[in-house]
């Protein structure tokens, strides 16, 4: 049952149609499927279908993305009221666009990801100075920075993930906080985020996602030895 | 041959000497003049000469009339601009903050006649006297369906459009297809003859085959049908349009595309043949790591690809301020040699 409530699911964000995937949802939970099951067998194994989806059909597109985030975030937020217990968070990231840079639809789109695969992540808005970017993952634990960045001189600048990583240097933070990057530069010159100091970087919402997650593992592991 | 008789003979695939070669530098301007970023766009006057100065220094075919694409939204009322020394302005103060913001949108009845058109206007007289009748003079048009998101920010643009009230998104997309309207009559009136019209919701990249027929293609048709297709180039913000361009040489008849270097050129010049003019785009924002060299052969790749069969041009995208200027005149240098017929 649980093949066709994906396979629904699916054909509904693929479309975009943001109340046919409710629908299904509710449908499910109405047939005794529980929040714990539509978040960790529905919503997560759909957005893992939905990475190799974007990555194999060439034509997928930027809505499918931004439903994608949208639908899942706001399911799994609906879910998350009803688990019987608090879930288990695959870690924490603190998420914004660089200094100088008010463009927000990519972070949007990587935190629907990410929250939908729990993770739990931090807005730090548009516009973020760097020392906040360290500040606030340090207060809130997070192991990873996100930096979101739609101009060169944004994603490059002094003022963005390059003094990023260096006031992660001075801080001793390195092993404790991967740093990643995105935004549309970074898809013309893919070898552009080692030259700003990032750890990775992803061309979409939920390849970050995965890319995230992989590095939150990293740090786990590193503080485990 | 002047650089815009060049341009008409790539356009109707006539001999001449070599093919356009098209730069896109804006922000470089006001280091050229000596200025802040702020100053510089705060004029006409200095907007016109930081044009035609690049021009002659470098020696590329084309000038712009454009400061900033942001500056649509102050013809709305936007007074918040986010200057940088090292890049491109940016809008910093979205005028629609809630749906209910959309009723009270006024497009100005006469755009040249608001304070927003001053300087632009300014520009773009002076470009008419000086290059009018020999180069290309650029302008740059945002499409109804991409405006908005220099007027709410493209996340909230992106909300309404795909989950918002479709009556709602109607009377934004038709003010904003309204304002283009005026401003294609406007800028061709005021001397420009290259008219660049964006929109990435031109591309299936952004919003797939289906909501590009359904909702793209007509609002592209009414923004451009009264105007006509004239002079204008069909660019999508760098993103990749293949597959769009059958129909919208179909339906929209438009002349000139400007291929993003993350498409296939070759799969495009084969598409568009001797129907339309091809354009071959450097990826520039590679070129602030690029030797010269490299640029050179990036280059003539690209004039190998698109100059058999002539209806070609060599351009680039928003030039970055930091690429290094060795890697700009390599560039033009390499444009010259590998874009002349023999
Ligand atoms: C749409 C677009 C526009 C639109 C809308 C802009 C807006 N307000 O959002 C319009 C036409 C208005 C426009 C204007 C400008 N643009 Co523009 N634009 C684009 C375009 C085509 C797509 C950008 C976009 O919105 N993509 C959709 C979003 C969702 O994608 P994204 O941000 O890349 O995010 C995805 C991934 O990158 C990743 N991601 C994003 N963030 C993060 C973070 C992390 C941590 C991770 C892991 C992943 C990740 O996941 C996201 C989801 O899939 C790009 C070119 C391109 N092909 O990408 C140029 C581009 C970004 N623009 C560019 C420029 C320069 C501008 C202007 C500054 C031009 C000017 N001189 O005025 C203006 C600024 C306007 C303003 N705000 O005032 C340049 C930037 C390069 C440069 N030279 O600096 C580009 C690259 C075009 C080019 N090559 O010349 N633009």
């Amino acid at each position: 049952m649980l093949r066709s409530i994906i396979k629904a699911y699916n054909e509904a964000v693929y479309e975009t149609d943001k109340e046919a995937a409710f629908k299904i949802v509710e449908e499910a939970m109405k047939q005794g499927i529980t929040a714990e099951e539509v978040v960790f067998d529905v919503v997560i194994p759909a957005i893992e279908e939905m990475m190799s989806m974007i990555i194999h059909d060439p034509d997928a597109n930027l809505a499918q993305h931004f439903m994608t985030a949208q639908i899942a975030t706001e399911v799994t937020e609906k879910m998350l009221t009803r688990f019987k217990q608090s879930p288990k968070i695959v870690g924490t990231v603190v998420m914004g666009t660089a200094s100088g840079d008010l463009h927000s639809l990519g972070k949007r789109i990587v935190m629907g990801c990410l929250k939908a695969m729990m993770v739990s992540v931090v807005d730090l808005g548009v516009n973020v100075k760097p020392d906040t970017f360290v500040n606030e993952a340090v207060r809130f634990n997070a192991q990873v920075i996100g930096i979101s960045a739609m101009m060169v001189h944004t994603a490059t600048g002094e003022h963005g993930c390059r003094r990023v990583r260096e006031i992660l240097k001075e801080r001793g933070l390195e092993p404790r906080i991967k740093l990643v990057v995105g935004g549309a530069p970074y898809r013309f010159d893919e070898s552009m985020y080692r030259t700003v100091g990032a750890d990775g970087w992803a061309p979409d919402g939920v390849t970050a996602a995965k890319v995230i997650i992989d590095l939150i593992g990293e740090v786990r592991q590193h503080d485990a030895t | 041959m002047t650089p815009l008789e060049i341009l008409a003979a790539a356009v109707h695939g006539a001999p001449a000497p070599r093919i356009p070669i098209f730069c896109h530098l804006l922000d470089q301007g006001a280091r050229e003049l000596g200025l802040s970023q702020k100053q510089y766009f705060s004029s006409g006057e200095y907007v016109a000469e930081g044009q035609l100065k690049l021009r002659k220094r470098f020696g590329h075919d084309n000038v712009w009339s454009l400061f900033y694409v942001g500056k649509d939204a102050e013809f709305f009322g936007c007074k918040e601009i986010l200057y940088s020394d090292d890049g491109s302005p940016t809008v910093a103060d979205f005028i629609i903050k809630g749906w209910d913001d959309i009723e009270k949108l006024v497009v100005p009845d006469d755009i040249t006649a608001h304070p927003a058109w001053e300087e632009t206007g300014k520009c773009l007289s002076i470009l008419k006297q000086e290059v009018g009748d020999t180069h290309p003079i650029c302008a740059y048009l945002t499409a109804s369906t991409t405006l908005p998101s220099l007027l709410m920010g493209m996340d909230q643009w992106m909300e309404l459009l795909l989950m918002g009230p479709k009556d709602l998104r109607d009377e934004l997309l038709q003010k904003c297809s309204e304002f283009l309207q005026k401003k294609i009559a406007a800028v061709r009136a005021a001397g420009a003859n290259v008219l660049v019209y964006t929109t990435p919701f031109g591309t299936t990249r952004f919003v797939g085959k289906k909501r590009f027929e359904s909702f793209s293609m007509p609002w592209m048709k009414r923004d451009l049908e009264p105007g006509g297709v004239d002079g204008v180039v069909y660019y999508c913000g760098m993103e990749a349009f293949n597959d769009v361009i059958e129909p919208v040489m179909n339906e929209l008849k438009i002349g000139v595309y400007y291929i993003s270097p993350l498409a296939d050129l070759t799969e495009a010049k084969t598409i568009i043949g001797n129907k339309g003019v091809t354009c071959g785009v450097i990826d520039d924002i590679k070129m602030i790591t690029w030797t010269p060299e490299e640029t050179r052969a990036e280059v003539k790749r690209l004039c190998d690809i698109g100059k058999p069969g002539e209806h070609f041009l060599f351009g680039t995208g928003v030039m970055p301020l930091a690429i290094p200027e060795a890697n700009i005149k390599a560039m033009l240098a390499a444009a010259f040699e590998y874009g002349s017929y023999p």
